[in-house]
């Protein structure tokens, strides 16, 4: 804390901020000390609802009108921020503080074409001239490494991909030469691929220019291979903060040390059971394509031609009785897609065989294979009817197909609360009365209410924070040992996938690149993709890959 | 509940609409015992009177007590107005959630037929219904419902196509839940918040609805004390006295805004995101 003063851009001294909401104050920050020098990244973690983004908001003047600067101050170069008039605020913003936000689908204004939004900074804090702006813009595009700045300076957001949005939110973000720029998640968003490069472009623009970097992320993982230093915020407060090796190899407080417990780490398997191969599968999947789009009632009279759109492509693969299959691939790969061909929420073409009966069709998904055949959906906010109580949530599964082994219905409903490690009186409770933790938990209780043979888990912890994260899945490994359930796992997250999956499957745009045991996945001899997709996963600072 | 009554009241239109609509309903509630004289007493001496302290509101044509006329109109008035907003409402609801869940080429199907009905102006489609069953104040609320059906079941159909995406939905499906248990359980409970608010609103629009029927005849017949009826009868006598006329249009006036307001602040207050 006692570091000279006059090489540190951004000085953030024992700043506090409440917010006033109707049920009383809530203490968003508390006594915040961070620094950042000129030509360092610090990086900001913690999990959601720590306050990493209110600190980015203060850090911008950009509070909402229920927001109290306690106390505390925010200096950048000496300067206090929260002195600044509005119009001074307008003036530091993009030429002496910038930010790139997380998804570049919604920081872009979509009716404005890339190379307005670009040169829009460029005009407004260095005064340059359309003409000289469009150029300057032509190049700061060609710095980040897109092919075709002419071309892409005129196109419109949607006519990008992510990345190279990204990539153009980045070049705004370095337009004006800002002395520090804050970066909120700007990976998370995207695939894991392009998201490396977005990641190896930040490095080398800082490099270059030597801004000083407050990298905010929940991934710990990425995080040590980015930034110098790391300060670890839980509930509005410092943890503890120090450079990369400290807190990676020495943490010192118990929240760290959880923190870092809970990163899945691919060396550290996490399941010990070993399904036979010999076996007849439990569930075969042969040649299964979706394709999405209706043809349109009048196009058959005006002619017009009419494409679908392809989900998936002759897919094939296999479940052994007890295995997990983990299913990785980038966003739109058709993971999703096919876990909704197999619970009947998508028409689809092929066939697939369960447990020896023969599913050519929705028709052939009577009431038995859906009972054996469970699917747990991504985020337990949607999934969750809101309007219901959990006695009703669960209570439906019991309902329909009478798993019953005695004892009334609300002693069932309560076993399967505990079964799933939840007390028995948040049966009265509405899901918004739950934690996000609590209401996948109630989303997993209902799809084991049934004792299924095979759950299909579609992204299930991708929405949760990392240590809710690791208690799910050790959640759903307990259930897998306790009845021996085959899961379909379907993940973007590698690491997590590499520690508790028996084979993994690689889709890349609907295809099925390859189905390999886990422990081979990081051999030389993978398909492409594979190799491309392995590279680009961060792994924890200090562990072996 | 108590919540939503909370912030509904401080919204300047939710304070303003619920305070107007208590009252209409204390006035439907016991406007009979409220009433100073006999709403068809009539007297040939006391015509066309104006405001006095024997008479508040003044006296119309035949003499009789404008004031305990329209206390006592504002049940048949208001009531049949709610009545029939909510017939057509739930009628409306139904079809639009039905509609969004099946999708494809059934919502087509209904979706162009409500097309088609709603090219039909209000006014017109209700007159069009009682002139077919005859006038009448039953009649003339089946009309009313009727004619507001394919509105709510458009706009319904709105908010049930983003409910159908949810995943609660697709659990439900894969689930193997009857398609009755999915429009009603777990669809129906979930589009209700917009549609209180436009209910509320549509109110005042049966209302007036129902005053133009009336006052075209083809809704309550004298010597009912329905308030467009009352209108309609007085507008004969405007120039003798303008009294009879102004009364009831602005006790519709009031109902109407009273409902309009009550909407507006209803749409804040349902909204999760306004309102802290």
């Amino acid at each position: 804390m006692s570091k000279p003063a006059q090489n540190s851009v951004l000085q953030i001294r024992n700043y506090s901020l409440d917010y006033l909401t109707v049920n009383g104050v809530f203490h968003a920050l508390r006594n915040i000390d961070l620094e950042i020098a000129a030509g360092e990244i610090l990086g900001l973690v913690g999990e959601s609802g720590s306050g990493k983004t209110s600190l980015a908001w203060s850090i911008m003047r950009y509070l909402p009108d229920n927001a109290r600067e306690v106390g505390g101050a925010i200096r950048l170069r000496g300067e206090d921020l929260a002195a600044k008039s509005p119009a001074e605020v307008g003036r530091m913003r993009g030429k002496q503080i910038s930010m790139v936000f997380q998804d570049p689908g919604t920081s872009l204004n979509p009716t404005l074409s890339l190379g307005t939004q670009l040169t829009e900074a460029l005009r407004r804090h260095r005064g340059l001239t359309k003409r000289q702006a469009w150029g300057e813009g032509e190049a700061m595009l060609a710095r980040v490494g897109l092919k075709n700045p002419t071309q892409m300076m005129q196109r419109m957001p949607h006519e990008a991909s992510g990345g190279e949005k990204q990539r153009v939110v980045i070049a705004t973000a370095f337009a004006c030469n800002p002395q520090c720029i804050i970066f909120d998640e700007p990976t998370t968003a995207l695939d894991v691929i392009t998201s490396r490069q977005i990641l190896d472009l930040f490095l080398d623009l800082q490099a270059e220019t030597g801004v000083a970097s407050l990298y905010i992320s929940h991934d710990l993982a990425l995080l040590s291979r980015t930034a110098k230093r790391v300060a670890v915020m839980r509930r509005g407060e410092i943890v503890e903060q120090g450079t990369i090796d400290d807190i990676f190899r020495a943490p010192r407080q118990d929240y760290t040390r959880e923190l870092l417990s809970a990163v899945p780490q691919p060396a550290n398997r996490l399941v010990e059971t070993r399904p036979s191969y010999q076996a007849k599968p439990l569930m075969e999947v042969e040649n299964v394509s979706v394709h999405y789009g209706r043809k349109p009632f009048l196009s058959a009279l005006t002619g017009r031609a009419f494409k679908r759109f392809t989900g998936n492509r002759a897919i094939s693969l296999t479940v052994q009785p007890g295995e997990i299959l983990g299913i990785v691939g980038e966003s739109g790969s058709g993971k999703s897609t096919l876990a909704k061909a197999m619970t009947g929420l998508n028409p689809f073409e092929g066939r697939m065989t369960f447990a020896g009966r023969t599913i050519a069709g929705l028709a052939d998904m009577d009431r038995s294979y859906r009972k054996d055949v469970q699917l747990i959906f991504q985020h337990p906010d949607a999934s969750l009817n809101p309007r219901q109580k959990i006695h009703e949530i669960l209570a439906r599964p019991l309902k329909l197909y009478g798993a019953g082994d005695g004892g009334s219905l609300s002693h069932r409903i309560g076993d399967l609360l505990e079964q799933v490690r939840l007390p028995r009186t948040h049966a009265d409770r509405y899901p918004h009365q739950l934690s996000g933790g609590e209401k996948q938990r109630v989303a997993i209780a209902r799809a084991f209410a049934s004792k299924p043979k095979l759950v299909i888990c579609d992204e299930i912890t991708s929405a949760l924070d990392v240590s809710v994260q690791a208690s799910i899945v050790q959640l759903l490994l307990e259930l897998h040992r306790k009845h021996g359930t085959a899961f379909l796992f379907i993940t973007h997250d590698l690491n997590l996938v590499r520690q508790i999956a028996h084979r993994i499957a690689v889709m890349y745009r609907g295809d099925l690149v390859e189905v390999v045991p886990s422990d081979e996945i990081a051999s030389p001899d993978r398909a492409d993709y594979t190799r491309q997709l392995i590279a680009a996963v961060p792994a924890l600072a200090g562990t072996s890959f | 509940m108590v919540d939503l009554l909370k912030r509904l009241l401080r919204t300047p239109q939710g304070a303003t609409g619920l305070i107007l609509i208590t009252l209409v309903f204390i006035v439907v509630a016991f406007g009979s015992w409220l009433a100073p004289r006999d709403p068809e007493a009539m007297s040939i001496l006391a015509r066309y009177k104006g405001p006095s302290m024997t008479f508040l509101l003044g006296t119309d044509q035949y003499g009789r007590d404008i004031l305990s006329r329209l206390l006592i109109g504002a049940r048949a008035t208001v009531i049949t107005a709610v009545v029939a907003t909510l017939a057509g409402t739930l009628a409306g609801a139904l079809i639009g959630t039905v509609s969004a869940y099946l999708g494809g080429r059934a919502d087509e199907m209904i979706m162009r037929t409500i097309d088609a009905i709603m090219s039909i102006p209000n006014l017109l489609f209700a007159l069009l219904i009682v002139n077919l069953l005859g006038s009448g104040s039953v009649n003339a609320l089946v009309a009313v419902a009727v004619a507001f059906a394919p509105g709510m079941a458009r706009i319904t159909r709105s908010v049930a196509l983003s409910i159908r995406k949810q995943d609660y939905v697709s659990a439900a499906i894969a689930r193997g839940e009857s398609s009755s248990y999915i429009i009603l359980r777990e669809m129906l409970p979930n589009v209700i918040a917009p549609i209180i608010v436009e209910t509320t609103i549509r109110i005042s629009f049966a209302v007036m609805l129902f005053a133009t029927l009336s006052f075209l005849g083809l809704g309550a017949q004298p010597p009912a004390t329905e308030w467009g009826l009352m209108i309609s009868e007085a507008r004969q006598y405007m120039h003798i006295s303008a009294g009879i006329l102004i009364w009831p249009s602005l006790a519709i006036a009031i109902v109407a805004v009273g409902f309009n307001l009550l909407g507006d602040g209803l749409r804040d207050a349902l909204n999760p995101r306004t309102g802290g």
